[in-house]
């Protein structure tokens, strides 16, 4: 019945109804490619393959002077580089699984990588890949745990992890008479700890040296209440619109927000704008808060006054239009130094040592001479200099105070530490190459012309240092997931 | 011999709408067909049966 109907049509009409056909079902295709209706989609690059690559998905790496590409695979040589992953939509969770081979010393021990969660203070989502400084410890110490939360400790004080959780709550571990700041160190975990400092009297500080671009600080409340004002200038040297936010967390929570928006219509007009926000909550338990101060870098801090005086910066200070000679005071025993311009090059005292700051937007490290538990202290002559490490920065010795917990980072020493709990799990080896997998949540990450932002960070690795460490990458895969066409119709019609 | 050349002819058609239904859906949504391959290689394709189809004649 058919075959004589078929038979009858003349061949360029047979033609040209194969090329619909075919026509269709490729644009078909990549519709379908492009909604992704089951809401879970693989994209994977793999560098030894020509074809098949994934290039269209997984693109990067930059900068290139960190990247070397000369030979069949990329070379990571410096820290940190970027990816970015273009998506045809917007997906819930990506899991990472990343194949490498490292060719690090001893002085890079961690490989972590994160996704870009907010555009404006360059915030990255940092899981761990590998964490060597931990690796040695797995046989040494004591382990109890589950498969990713570990328990390691020095003795064998804790026969399984809850116990041990219960004692850290109380604040009071065993053979810890410092109290956990000075014997416990985390890794990718934040636990709940409660720090508490007991019989102080704080007054009303105000800090007149000038900050630039965002900032965060720990502020310790002893009684109910906490009010933070906030003096900005916006310089208006960029186009970019100058939003202001502060937010208040207690243990990573947020807790209080403020934002002033910028309506300037001329961005770029270099006049100088006054801007005021004032952050004021009750009620609060006493306690440790962090305050987050989001602006972009043109964007300076020009006064903080606070109604409590225990008040540490977190990681990183940016000092501008200072009027003399500045003193600052950090815990950490080294210090990541760049100057903004070359008019900010000097030379810095750090710990009592003198270090050279002689070329611009360039990070320099300085290891202070003596390590000691005691606060380091940073002489600067010249201000527009970027401050950064692992420790807190405060103004005054008075003022600082360190509720953190030690982190297993590049920079870590064993030292009192009996215990470290880490959210962590080791890469798994084959024919030479490691395999580790990392997760995050894209909901609130941020995506840009429909790419997501991924950093690769190898903490010590330079460059332009002159040392052959390198990381080579084979692969890396992404397993995207997120809400099916139906889930998302339901939501458009309100029926989820 | 005539078969190949409606064939050539009609590749060169068909070719040639793909490739402006698929800038199309560029405009429409960045990177859609860019991300699976490069449109230049269709692009020789459609000169390519377009010059065949030429000289046929």
């Amino acid at each position: 019945m058919i075959k004589p109907f078929l038979t009858k049509w003349p061949f360029l009409f047979k033609l040209r109804l194969f090329f619909v056909l075919v026509g269709l079902v490729i644009i078909l295709s990549f519709l379908y490619l492009k909604l992704v209706p089951s809401g879970h989609i693989i994209y994977e690059r793999d560098y030894s393959q020509t074809l098949r690559s994934g290039k269209g998905f997984i693109l990067g790496f930059t900068p290139a002077e960190r990247v070397d590409l000369s030979g069949l695979l990329p070379k990571i040589i410096g820290d940190p580089i970027y990816f970015s992953l273009f998506t045809p939509r917007t997906f819930d969770r990506a899991q990472v699984i990343i194949t490498y081979r490292d060719h690090l010393s001893s002085s890079t021990p961690i490989i972590e990588m994160g996704v870009l969660k907010d555009k404006i203070v360059r915030n990255y989502d940092l899981q761990p890949i590998e964490n060597k400084t931990l690796a040695v410890l797995v046989g040494k110490w004591t382990t109890v745990g589950t498969s990713s939360l570990i328990l390691f400790q020095l003795g064998k004080n804790y026969a399984d992890l809850p116990s041990f959780q219960k004692d850290l709550a109380a604040g009071q571990l065993k053979d810890c008479p410092g109290g956990p700041t000075t014997c416990l160190a985390t890794y990718n975990y934040a636990p709940i700890y409660n720090f508490q400092m007991t019989g102080i009297k704080t007054r009303p500080l105000t800090l007149s040296e000038p900050l630039r671009g965002q900032h965060q600080f720990y502020v310790y409340v002893p009684a109910h209440d906490l009010r933070l004002d906030f003096d900005f200038v916006d310089m208006n040297q960029d186009k970019a619109q100058d939003p202001i936010a502060v937010n208040l967390y207690s243990a990573n929570k947020l807790i209080d927000s403020r934002t002033l928006g910028d309506n300037n219509p001329d961005p770029t007009s270099g006049v100088a704008e006054q801007k005021k926000l004032s952050l004021s909550a009750s009620n609060l338990k006493p306690g440790v808060y962090k305050a987050e101060i989001k602006i972009s870098d043109d964007m300076v801090i020009k006064k903080i006054q606070s109604s409590v005086d225990r008040l540490s910066f977190i990681n990183k200070v940016w000092p501008v239009s200072a009027s003399g000679n500045l003193i600052l005071y950090t815990d950490a025993t080294y210090l990541l130094a760049k100057a903004f311009t070359p008019a900010s090059l000097q030379t810095i005292n750090f710990g009592g040592q003198d270090f050279s700051l002689n070329e611009p937007y360039q990070q320099f490290e300085f290891v202070a001479p003596v390590v000691s538990r005691s606060l380091q202290t940073i002489k600067l002559t010249k201000d527009d200099v970027i401050l950064e490490n692992n420790g807190l920065f405060s103004w005054s010795q008075s003022s600082f105070f360190d509720p953190t917990l030690k982190k297993v980072d590049n920079h870590f020493i064993l030292g009192q530490t009996k215990y470290i709990l880490a959210d962590y799990q080791t890469p798994t080896i084959r024919d030479g190459w490691k395999t580790a997998t990392a997760a995050f949540s894209l909901i609130a990450s941020d995506r840009e012309n429909g790419k997501y932002s991924f950093l690769l960070s190898i903490p010590g690795l330079k460059a332009a240092s002159g040392d052959r460490d390198y990381l080579e990458i084979k692969s890396i895969k992404i397993e995207l997931t997120g809400r099916t066409l139906g889930q998302k119709l339901k939501s458009l019609y309100g029926q989820n | 011999m005539a078969r190949i050349k409606i064939i050539s002819r009609e590749l060169f058609y068909f070719l040639s709408l793909l490739l402006g239904i698929f800038i199309i859906l560029e405009i429409i949504w960045p990177n859609i067909i860019l991300a699976y391959g490069n449109l230049n290689y269709l692009l020789v394709l459609v000169l390519v049966f377009g010059l065949i189809s030429l000289i046929k004649k």
